[in-house]
């Protein structure tokens, strides 16, 4: 194999397809590795950790076809530190040859047979809109849990609802859900789990696209977004029946404009330290917010707010309360309580595609 | 303008002693002897009677022997055949610390219990009403023996740690005569505090192990005096920062450790000491399922919930290590200790043999502050009520009349906790909630 490119489009694959190559020992020492396959002007670097695969192609000068795998961290150091400008890289049997000006680097490659056949994937696409998926990527996957001892509750399940998609998260402490309607990409009834490492590696990748392809096979599931296509194992299993966490009906709502609530929020949170919560006193005409850490200290903030229900107090974990508002379109937004103990639902004014559910923390 | 001199900077000392150590002599061999006056005079060992035991507490008569408490039963056994072992009640221990702590607590609020037979007592407020601190701690000692028939010791000093000095001074010492009595209170005046400390070894010092004595006589530091005689840059240069100033200001008297009363726990754990070492993953379990069990007990009991659960293995040949996670939201409950347990023993294998095996909890905080789940409001209360009916039917019934099923055994349930536990080779403080992971180096 042998080919020249300009030093930084090949930093940015080699960096791309490096996010699914694993840090931590792996049982496959070839997956250390990167796989560059080149054909014609065509090169396509590989990373994977067998159940995350990221794949980009990138355009070079070809000069001879083939398949190498090269120490991953090695490579991409290398390649970083040259000098800007045209980078030469020739392969043979078991010796990569990394070249710019005048630096010269030899490294021993990994035999090329050692890395796992990955899936292919599904011939059948379908497009989204980047910039909806990556909103409601934004919205959903951080409240998945990252736990890895509840696989599960580690994905994101991704369902056909209605003529749409809905993408839905929780962790157990929190329920994401969203809808892109008129985005069908599933056969009705369909589902599948998807690890939101994954989709986290996909986010990254969404600022800059105009469309996603999505391609879903048995087991696994492809992105492709430009020259990059990010490809995981899908989780098997049954996701926990999200629908009945959610109550029918919620006696209190209080509705408060969001930019507000959140910089009131990320003050008082100060002094919320060591796992205490924040306090929401809800009043008919406002909320009272209150962090008290024993021996620290405390804070106290009161904003106007219009509160139908009864007065009640309901103590939630700042962050996580924090990130359910912060995904939260619009300027207003409704916290809908039943009591103390009870899930509270947060939404949008006049956005019902989505919806964060927060169990609150017992303070007795 | 005089220049500024080495000890300007230093942090006040108290113009009078008014801070005491009490430390109880023998203390878990006193209070056998209570319950069996047969054996007084006899040498008597407390402690682990396994292969892997160790000494807890020894009388003055097994003292003479050379027996000491941390030392390895087997070794005791070798020195003083004739010795009489027990096993040791914590509970009863227990019992007798806490009537003796509230003698303490008659004297003044500002006691701070280092474990179940010392405390630190700052007696300044109370010098008014009872006399000075001198008498005081002879009054504390008269009422300790009266009301226990227990023997303690006082030192009496400007400092914690000199008082800690001091309290040793004042104890009984062993001799192949039988036990000489010390002084039982002695008391180090502020002006006479260098004089004290002077002609003391400097392993004395809080804070000096083997390889900062090892330096230290490099430098031909032997004694506390030739420490204090050291310009501070000398011990900085030789020791780092932290620690040269440290022994600068220990060798100089000056310790501004306040007395703090009510120190809380910073971790709750339980690990044992097996006789023989485990190989298999599935023995291993089964003790984990027990230490889930009374490590929740505890914490419920205290009030508590933890965030962060640590698992420890020491293998046969010693080498130890700890894997710990942190947990979303507290737990007091055995189910999610076991599950956190479980998952951090997974990263360890085994198979070489392991000799210790320990579960602890810390980042705690009050129990009532608790993240809830989805699952709980969609389903009810789970492990939650579970724990404290477990509670409930223990205080009525006994620590053994329910448990984890893998703890049941042909000859009936035998449930985990401090009671059960045999002293290993960390000796008391592995089984001491209160001081585990926040005592001071000069605890013991």
């Amino acid at each position: 194999m042998k080919f020249r490119c300009e030093r930084d489009p090949l930093v940015e694959a080699l960096n791309a397809a490096s996010r699914a190559v694993t840090t931590r020992g792996s049982s496959l020492p070839v997956l250390s590795g990167l796989r560059l396959e080149l054909h014609g002007d065509q090169l396509q670097v590989t990373g994977s950790d067998l159940d995350l695969t990221i794949s980009v192609r990138a355009a070079v000068s070809g000069d001879a076809d083939g398949v190498a795998v090269v120490p991953a961290k090695l490579l991409s150091d290398i390649v970083r530190a040259l000098p800007p400008g045209a980078v030469t890289v020739e392969i043979d049997d078991d010796e990569a040859r990394i070249g710019s000006g005048r630096s010269q680097f030899a490294v021993r490659t990994i035999p090329a047979h050692e890395y796992p056949q990955l899936p292919e994937p599904a011939e059948s696409s379908v497009s989204l809109d980047a910039g909806a998926f990556a909103e409601a990527l934004r919205q959903v996957v951080a409240a998945a849990s990252n736990d890895e001892s509840r696989p599960i509750l580690t994905g994101v399940l991704m369902a056909a609802e209605g003529d749409g998609l809905r993408l839905v998260a929780t962790d157990s402490y929190r329920l994401a859900v969203r809808d892109l309607p008129g985005t069908s990409v599933l056969a009705e009834g369909q589902q599948v789990l998807v690890p939101s490492t994954a989709l986290r590696e996909l986010s990254r990748l969404l600022s800059s696209a105009e469309a996603v392809t999505l391609r879903l096979g048995e087991r696994d599931v492809a992105f492709e977004v430009d020259d990059v296509r990010v490809t995981s194992r899908l989780i098997e299993g049954d996701f926990p029946n999200y629908r009945g966490l959610i109550p029918n009906a919620h006696p209190n709502r209080l509705t408060v404009g969001r930019e507000q609530l959140l910089e009131a929020l990320r003050r008082v949170r100060l002094l919320a330290r060591e796992a205490t919560p924040v306090r929401l006193v809800l009043k008919a005409d406002s909320v009272e917010l209150l962090a008290i850490t024993q021996d620290v200290g405390q804070a106290h903030e009161e904003l106007d707010a219009k509160h139908d229900g009864d007065e009640l107090t309901v103590a939630f974990n700042p962050e996580y309360l924090i990130a359910g508002i912060d995904v939260t379109p619009g300027d207003e937004i409704t916290l809908e309580t039943i009591d103390a103990l009870k899930p509270a639902l947060i939404r949008g004014v006049d956005t019902p595609e989505f919806l964060y559910l927060l169990m609150p923390v017992r303070v007795s | 303008m005089s220049p500024a001199g080495p000890a300007s900077d230093l942090p006040e000392q108290r113009p009078t002693a008014t801070i005491l150590h009490v430390d109880m002599d023998a203390f878990f061999v006193s209070v056998e002897l209570l319950d069996r006056p047969d054996l007084r005079g006899r040498p008597v060992v407390v402690g682990g009677d396994g292969d892997r035991g160790v000494v807890a507490a020894a009388s003055y008569e097994a003292r003479a022997y050379g027996v000491h408490s941390a030392m390895p039963s087997a070794r005791a056994r070798r020195l003083c055949p004739q010795a009489v072992f027990l096993a040791g009640r914590y509970h009863r221990y227990a019992e007798v610390s806490r009537r003796v702590m509230a003698i303490f607590r008659d004297v003044t609020p500002l006691v701070e219990p280092l474990s179940l037979d010392e405390a630190f007592l700052d007696v300044a407020g109370a010098e008014r009403r009872l006399g000075p601190a001198p008498a005081i701690a002879h009054h504390l000692r008269e009422r300790v023996l009266d009301e226990e028939r227990l023997t303690c010791s006082v030192g009496v000093a400007g400092t914690k740690f000199v008082a800690k000095l001091a309290s040793e001074a004042a104890k009984p010492k062993a001799s192949p005569h039988g036990p000489r009595f010390g002084p039982g209170v002695v008391v180090v005046a502020p002006e006479d505090t260098l004089g004290f400390l002077r002609p003391l070894p400097v392993q004395a010092l809080w804070g000096v192990g083997p390889a900062t004595l090892a330096k230290l006589h490099r430098m031909g530091v032997t004694t506390v005096g030739d420490l204090a005689a050291l310009p501070e840059a000398n011990l900085v240069a030789a020791l780092g920062r932290s620690q040269g100033r440290h022994l600068h200001l220990l060798a100089n008297g000056h310790d501004p450790r306040a007395v703090e009363p009510e120190r809380r726990a910073k971790s709750i754990g339980h690990e044992e000491t097996y006789a023989r070492d485990h190989h298999l993953r599935s023995t291993l379990d089964r003790e984990l399922v027990g230490f889930a069990d009374a490590v929740a007990a505890r914490l419920r009991a205290e009030g508590l919930a933890g965030r962060t659960v640590q698992v420890k293995v020491r293998f046969g040949d010693f080498r130890t290590i700890t894997r710990a996670t942190t947990l979303p939201t507290p737990v007091d409950d055995a189910a999610s200790l076991l599950h956190a347990g479980r998952a951090l023993l997974d990263q360890v294998d085994p198979s070489p043999g392991v000799r210790l095996l320990g579960l602890s909890v810390s980042g705690l905080s009050e129990a009532g502050v608790r993240q809830l789940t989805l699952e709980e409001a969609a389903k009810g209360p789970g492990w939650e009520r579970a724990g404290r009916t477990v509670d409930e039917i223990r205080a009525r019934f006994g620590a053994d009349a329910i448990g984890p099923a893998v703890l049941g055994g042909p000859d009936g349930l035998h449930v985990k906790g401090r009671h059960r536990q045999q002293w290993g080779p960390g000796g008391r403080s592995g089984d001491e909630p209160s001081t585990q992971g926040d005592r001071g180096p000069d605890g013991g």
